[in-house]
């Protein structure tokens, strides 16, 4: 201990700022590889067994809760009547949460179909909404549907099979942006090719630690046997799968099973969503701690958890450290040209292009972030080509992470809430 | 039976050891590949020394042979000054990126001797061929101990773009070699830094754009000069 406060007060502040840098692109990029390293020896694998022809299909419930969602809750139900199962097998339940608009009116225009079934009460948020239906369903599995989603009408008869393995508690499907028009969206479609591949190489290591609102499915009786679901701090998608993840059960990955849900268009509307997850993540992160770190969790609590909260303070730090050195290089700019009266101009030559180590790992991860992209879009859509607006992404998008990164965590400091809108 | 769970969610050590290599092995080619540009880097600069170097030693054989030629075989941009202030931003580059201290510390000494032997070639020429050329010595120090060096540095960069016949010559203050602590010595200059010596005269403090065309009214010819024939016999 002596030994290294003599070595840190004999640093300077570059140095140590390196070493943080240092250290946090070579975390970031031994994530990115054990994640691509892991895709890799699953796909080579093999895929899920489908289910035998003559096997008998479990029974399903998808709850669509909703809180004053007129203007998409109509073609959310429509895709759900258009899924391809057993009708006396699904039911489709509506729990409308207190809306103040027409919501219940154009759920109950679907009530005439057999499979519908429409619940009112009052508003408490999606856990109780989806209590509500636990309690009213006798379904082998039940699944959950945000109201501003729609799914393919393959994707339940692509996630059932995954329920044979009785220790499987939860399937995810692949989530990909509904309909993307604003430039923001067109980034957000780019992202979540990302989270395609990330949710399916964390399933594949049983480190899933999200079932996510767009048609995850669930295992009616572990859900019972483990509680009902709970607040979680205004993300109970990630309290529930952690609270899988304690009990020992697995979370698996359909992205075959296609969904396509609605994105905020604006950035305001983007950064308080980031905002909700993140701060929902990080206080979940609290509660669940005992699992950080731990060999009993295997993966998860080895590499995945904590790589997670580590990303979230190197996203920071790295923004950070950019946005002072940028203002410090824009000073400098402007006392220099002000006391010379000489404009600063760039350079063409080759001589100057910036070769650092640094900078070297930097062009790595990012030709790794292209790469996970690829393999995204590859499991998520069977195309090669990762969406037009990649390099949109790669460019800015990192830029605006660490914005709401950072108000979640100081939020979550404090413990401020958050709005779900 | 095999536990699914135990089998899918276990920490295989294989696999992190398998990536741990992968990724320090990434780290090892971000470094040999930011050491090898910053080595062609060097080479290049050397390259460009060599070349001036001998630019210098045919320019002082030319000079021997006067007696035999006439002065307008020799001409006042036999080596261009921007090729030396180029090199001289090149090496500022590098020094200022920390790429191997020493090597840069060899290159700025020979640099700064071609820089004194150029100049002092130029003044014999000027005298022998009756030319009027135009010097800045410029001493500076980057160990911190000049707050006005980088500025001044932006400024004589800009004016020798703006008159490519001036001739800048910069010199670091603290490079020890002994042509430039004569250099030094002869023409008396303190350790108040930025220091310009022009027309033999010693100008301390940070001194701009203006300040340097009122000291070197000659600057406006060259202006005039640059854009009508280079040579002047």
């Amino acid at each position: 201990m002596g030994f290294l406060l003599y070595w840190a007060t004999q640093m300077d502040t570059m140095t140590i700022d390196l070493g943080i840098v240092y250290a946090f692109l070579f975390t970031s990029l031994y994530f990115e590889v054990f994640l691509l390293a892991s895709f890799i020896e699953r796909r080579l694998r093999g895929t899920q067994a489908p289910l035998p022809r003559n096997a008998e299909l479990p029974s399903v419930a998808i709850v669509v809760p909703c809180f004053n969602e007129e203007k998409t809750i109509a073609s959310t139900v429509h895709s759900l009547l258009t899924l391809e199962y057993a009708p006396e097998k699904l039911e489709i339940i509506v729990v409308d949460d207190g809306s103040t608009d027409q919501t219940l009116e154009i759920a109950q225009q679907f009530e005439q179909d057999p499979r519908v079934r429409i619940f009112h009460k009052e508003n408490g948020g999606k856990h109780t909404a989806m209590n509500f239906a636990l309690a009213h369903t006798p379904a082998d599995l039940i699944g959950c549907l945000d109201a501003d989603s729609v799914v393919e009408s393959g994707a339940l008869l692509a996630m059932v099979p995954v329920f044979n393995n009785p220790m499987v508690a939860a399937a995810t499907p692949g989530i990909h942006v509904r309909e993307p028009r604003t430039i923001l969206q067109h980034m957000q479609n780019v992202e979540y090719r990302l989270s395609v591949f990330n949710r399916f190489a964390l399933a594949s290591l049983g480190s899933a630690f999200i079932t996510p609102g767009p048609f995850s499915l669930f295992r009616t009786r572990i859900i019972k046997q483990l509680g009902e679901w709970r607040h979680g701090h205004a993300t109970e998608d990630m309290e529930m799968a952690l609270r899988i993840q304690d009990a020992g059960f697995l979370i698996a990955n359909v992205p075959e099973a296609i969904v396509h849900t609605g994105t905020p268009r604006t950035f305001p509307a983007l950064f308080r969503q980031r905002v909700r997850w993140t701060y929902g993540w990080l206080l979940n992160a609290i509660d669940y701690r005992h699992m950080f770190g731990n060999r009993e969790y295997g993966n998860l609590g080895l590499i995945i958890l904590p790589s997670a909260i580590i990303s979230i303070f190197a996203g920071i730090y790295f923004f950070a450290r950019i946005v002072f050195f940028s203002i410090r290089a824009i000073i400098a700019s402007i006392e220099r040209i002000s006391a010379t009266g000489v404009y600063p101009h760039a350079s063409l030559d080759l001589f100057y292009f910036n070769t650092s180590a640094l900078w070297f790992l930097i062009y790595m991860s990012v030709a790794l972030v292209f790469a996970l992209l690829c393999a995204g879009t590859l499991i998520g859509t069977e195309s090669r080509l990762p969406p037009k607006a990649t390099p949109l992404f790669l460019l800015f998008y990192s830029f605006l992470v660490p914005l709401w990164l950072s108000v979640a965590v100081f939020r979550a400091a404090f413990r401020t809430g958050v709005r779900w809108r | 039976m095999e536990n699914p769970v135990i089998s899918v969610r276990t920490a295989r050590w294989g696999s992190y050891v398998v990536a741990f290599l992968i990724t320090a092995l990434m780290f090892a080619t971000a470094l040999y590949a930011s050491n090898y540009f910053n080595n062609a880097r060097i080479n290049d600069i050397r390259a460009t020394q060599d070349d001036i170097s001998t630019d210098i030693l045919s320019l002082e054989t030319q000079f021997d042979l006067l007696a035999e030629h006439s002065c307008s075989d020799i001409g006042e941009n036999t080596i261009l000054p921007s090729e030396l202030a180029s090199l001289g931003n090149q090496l500022s580059y590098m020094e200022a990126q920390g790429a191997k201290s020493e090597e840069i510390t060899r290159l700025k000494r020979t640099y700064s001797l071609l820089e004194i032997k150029d100049y002092l070639l130029m003044q014999q020429l000027a005298e022998k061929c009756k030319l009027k050329p135009v010097f800045i010595l410029y001493f500076y120090s980057n160990k911190g101990d000049c707050a006005d060096c980088e500025n001044q540095g932006y400024v004589l960069t800009s004016l020798s773009q703006t008159y490519p016949q001036l001739r800048v010559y910069s010199f670091d203050y603290n490079l020890g070699i002994g042509a430039l602590q004569t250099l030094i010595s002869v023409y008396d200059i303190g350790h108040t830094l930025p220091a310009l010596l022009i027309n033999g005269k010693v100008y301390y403090g940070f001194k701009t754009t203006d300040d340097i065309q009122k000291i070197l009214p000659q600057l406006k010819t060259l202006q005039k000069a640059a854009s009508s024939t280079a040579v002047k016999k």
